[in-house]
């Protein structure tokens, strides 16, 4: 059986962006099954809009230019990659409601679904990961 | 002579970053022929560790890296599922104590490595003379049918193939060494690589 990785990203700066999609991309590149619950400001790393120029940390500003240097690719570039590769995401519908957003704000080929949809697929996880 | 590393496919990685390498080689890899080999031009210094595992985690074989200043050639050979699980069909087998103690022994032995040039180039038994199994057929004749001839290869699979190959063709003497270079403990040599 393969290797399955369950991700919940909560946080919606560009490094929780990197941390997230660089561990999935990797993952599913290496044959795991993954799925990413985006839940609160977690739910910018999915947002049709949000996802293209999420901020830095205060402070860190700086870094913009370690990440064109390092030819980092972007946060959009990444996503689609997921995708390709059969990452599974999931948007938290509780979230949505208090924010006020309908699934047509968020990027192609999302799911949307509950805290239980992602324990039922996160309940024999090899890997569970927080950011 | 030393064969040179070949590869069936050049993949360019240069000056990308962590995790591209890896998907990249992966979406390659996907395109690749079992049993084919695929070089990895790298930049990303941490691509060295990954390789190793990705490849450990896939089931593809790692045969290793050339560095050329900042450049990592990484190699990798695409497993067929079949290869671990085939069966065994030729009876005669040799583990690897007795391989050598054969070796350090007075008779003439030939040690035929059966695996691609670039799993040779990284790792071999001293002596192990290369035909991969794609050219046993056409270069039967450079072996004596009756010599004693023992095969090896990674893990045995290839080289229960060869085996076989060489008893259809009349030869007497053919042993295939148990499980191939997996867990070989003796002596070992390489082209100049890291």
């Amino acid at each position: 059986m393969s290797t399955k990785v369950a991700i919940i990203a909560s946080n919606g700066g560009l490094f929780d962006a990197y941390k997230v999609f660089n561990i999935a991309t990797a993952s599913a590149a290496t044959d795991a099954e993954v799925a990413i619950f985006f839940t609160f400001e977690g739910l910018n790393l999915i947002h049709k809009q949000a996802h293209h120029s999420l901020p830095l940390p205060a402070g860190a500003e700086h870094f913009a230019e370690g990440f064109k240097k390092a030819n980092i690719p972007s946060i959009p570039q990444l996503v689609e990659m997921a995708q390709e590769l059969g990452v599974k995401i999931i948007a938290c519908q509780m979230t949505m409601d208090v924010m006020n957003l309908k699934k047509e704000d968020f990027i192609d080929g999302i799911e949307v679904g509950g805290a239980v949809t992602f324990l039922d697929f996160a309940k024999d996880a090899n890997v569970s990961l927080t950011f | 002579m030393l064969p040179e590393i070949r590869a069936n496919v050049t993949l360019d990685c240069k000056g990308l970053a962590c995790p591209m390498p890896i998907v990249r080689t992966k979406k390659a890899i996907d395109q690749l022929k079992a049993g084919h080999v695929i070089e990895v031009q790298a930049t990303d210094k941490g691509s060295l560790a990954d390789m190793q595992g990705w490849a450990k985690n896939t089931g593809h074989h790692y045969l290793g890296t050339v560095e050329e200043g900042n450049l990592l050639k990484h190699y990798i050979r695409k497993s067929k599922l079949s290869e671990t699980k085939e069966e065994k069909q030729h009876p005669y087998t040799i583990c690897h104590e007795e391989l050598a103690t054969k070796m350090t022994g007075e008779g003439k032995i030939t040690l035929i490595d059966v695996r691609e040039p670039a799993e040779y180039a990284f790792n071999r038994i001293k002596g192990a003379i290369s035909i991969p199994l794609g050219e046993l057929e056409d270069r039967i004749k450079e072996l004596n049918p009756d010599d004693e001839i023992f095969v090896i290869c990674r893990t045995g699979s290839r080289s229960d193939l060869a085996c076989q190959l060489l008893t259809e063709k009349g030869f007497k003497k053919v042993k295939n060494v148990e499980t191939g270079m997996t867990g070989w403990t003796g002596p070992t040599e390489q082209d100049n690589s890291k």
